[in-house]
């Protein structure tokens, strides 16, 4: 039986300022697994992320229960980041010094001793395919090499829970498949992975189940396929060219074609693609992009918004 | 399972943010070991050559002498305010630093008294260097005071670090360090006993330059250079140092705890 590595009851967190960046929020992700938080900035992802480890103050309300590994990250913070490994959303390394330097700093915060601290980050830069920079300067490197580099730091204990805000957020495409094979890797060995991003196409990548969050509140959970599956149509009917949509759909749509009204132009969503191809059919070719759905459109659906509008 | 078991001790803790600034630091040693040789070198040049001649002998010793002894410990005061000041508050806002290391098993509380005891070594060095460089020029004694002037350098550097973060803890833009530098750093390198005896003050003056945190480590930092001038009363002046640069460390870190985790 797989026990539970978080489990967070109606957590909610509100700001100084008075935002409510989290309301009354609770989930419980299984040892092993990766757990995804999806939605727009400012939903309130990363502040969820911060309250587990301790770096953000949840509000003191009685029904507020959360352990993370068997801690409560309000009484025994310590405790909690000792076996996590956290890969914040900025980049935070030390410019001054190389990249060996970096990790080797790192580990002094655990308390390795320097042998066995060495050995560990050897092993690192291998594992993140950095053994080449280990003597570079940070200023030197891409920003996929620095995204590397706090991930190897990240995992300089061994740590049984991995926290990643938004891994991938303005890397290339290959650097972020890399870092998704990284993760995969971790998870077969039996670590725990949070994840929060705004990439659909992560969440489907990596996670075993999401929470799609809006505005610090639940707006879906469950494994991202069964979401999409039980969700949304399977195929969507971009329309590319607004004027070119006059008319389109307005008369009555054949069976199980749903229209929607998007940002600028209608799209039309089922489950049968042919019925989709018919309607494309009565526009000039180019006009319209016929593609399966994504968790992008679910996201609408479910909030009326846009996964990416910012706040 | 408990954390105590394996979690890193409050020693290996504070040696570890410790660790953090000394490697950071060291690794420009050449340019960031210029500031505390040169300083002196420049401010006795020109007041050796110039001033002193002008001024009589005080309180036992020449000018240059008590004017050499005092910049022991402003270069101290200095040095570590500028740490604790612009380099917390960049590390803070700018460059992330402490989110990186509070993601390691580290409190705020840790950090911040690291940072200080980063200052108080900085401090230690810095007052050192001007030892070497006044000794040179003949205006003091190398001995005991190799080990003596660090010990009370690195104080100081702890109590200005202290303060420093005090101080950071209430600033959002970095040009209000200016009322700090300005307004207070500046004044205490005048008025401080270091430039001349607070007893030339007006009355209610002295009671102020008493108050002042920067009296007591020049007072220190005066008979630690000089091996002589030791009294009974800089048990009082040690006593009111440490006792500021705790009161100053309990409140910056309290504070700095509220201003980083939100």
């Amino acid at each position: 039986m797989a026990a539970n590595a978080i489990e967070v009851s109606r957590i909610s967190k509100t700001y100084a300022d008075g935002t409510a960046a989290v309301e009354d929020l609770s989930f419980m992700v299984p040892e092993g697994s990766c757990f995804g938080f999806l939605g727009p900035n400012g939903a309130g992802k990363t502040t969820l992320m911060k309250a587990l480890y301790g770096m953000v103050r949840r509000d003191p309300r009685p029904e507020t229960r959360v352990s993370v590994l068997g801690f409560d990250p309000a009484a025994d913070e310590l405790a909690v980041k000792h076996l996590c490994g956290v890969v914040p959303q900025e980049d935070n390394l030390d410019a001054e010094v190389d990249v060996g330097t970096n990790l080797f700093i790192y580990s002094k915060f655990y308390g390795l001793p320097a042998r066995e601290a060495r050995e560990r980050i050897a092993e690192l830069l291998g594992f993140m395919e950095l053994k080449e920079k280990a003597r570079a300067r940070v200023s030197e490197l891409s920003g996929g090499m620095k995204r590397r580099l706090v991930i190897a730091r990240a995992l300089m204990n061994r740590p049984r829970l991995l926290i990643l805000d938004e891994p991938t957020t303005g890397l290339d495409p290959q650097v972020r498949q890399l870092i998704w094979d990284k993760v995969r890797g971790l998870k077969r060995e039996g670590v725990t992975v949070l994840l929060t991003t705004h990439y659909m196409e992560e969440a489907y990548q990596i996670a075993d189940s999401i929470i799609i969050m809006d505005k610090g509140r639940r707006v879906l959970e469950g494994p991202p396929r069964e979401l999409l599956s039980r969700g949304i149509e399977a195929w969507v009917l971009d329309v590319l060219d607004p004027d070119a949509s006059g008319g389109l759909g307005e008369g009555p749509l054949s069976a199980g074609v749903r229209r929607e009204e998007g940002g600028y132009s209608p799209r039309f969503f089922s489950d049968h693609p042919e019925a989709l191809r018919e309607l494309a059919a009565r526009l000039p070719s180019g006009a319209t992009h016929l593609r399966p759905t994504n968790l992008e459109d679910l996201f609408l659906r479910s909030t009326g918004r846009k996964l990416n509008d910012l706040q | 399972m408990t954390c105590s078991d394996r979690c890193p001790s409050l020693a290996s803790r504070l040696g570890s943010v410790w660790y953090r600034h000394f490697r950071t630091y060291t690794k420009d040693l050449v340019s960031n070991g210029f500031p505390p040789f040169m300083e002196p070198l420049i401010f006795l040049a020109g007041m050796g050559l110039g001033m002193a001649q002008y001024v009589p002998g005080l309180a036992g010793m020449s000018y240059l002498q008590f004017l050499a002894s005092a910049l022991v410990m402003t270069s101290a005061m200095f040095t570590a305010s500028f740490e604790c000041t612009y380099g917390t508050f960049v590390r803070l806002e700018f460059d992330k630093t402490y989110d990186g290391m509070l993601a390691a098993p580290l409190s705020v509380a840790d950090v911040m008294v690291g940072e200080a005891l980063w200052a108080g070594t900085k401090g230690a060095f810095f007052s050192l260097a001007v030892l070497l460089v006044i000794s040179a020029f003949g205006l003091a004694e190398l001995g005991p005071a190799l080990l003596l002037t660090p010990a009370v350098g690195f104080l100081t550097g702890f109590l200005f670090g202290a303060i420093g973060l005090l101080v950071t803890s209430f600033v959002t833009n970095m040009n209000h360090f200016n009322f700090f530098f300005t307004g207070l750093l500046s004044p205490m390198f005048m008025f401080c006993g270091t430039v001349f005896p607070i007893e030339n003050l007006p009355g209610p003056l002295q009671v102020l330059a008493e108050i002042l945190p920067l009296t007591h480590p020049v007072r220190l930092g005066r008979a630690a250079a000089l091996g002589s001038g030791w009294k009974a009363s800089l048990l009082l002046d040690l006593a009111y140092t440490a006792g500021v640069a705790a009161l100053a460390m309990y409140l910056a870190a309290r504070r700095l705890e509220r201003r980083i985790v939100k």
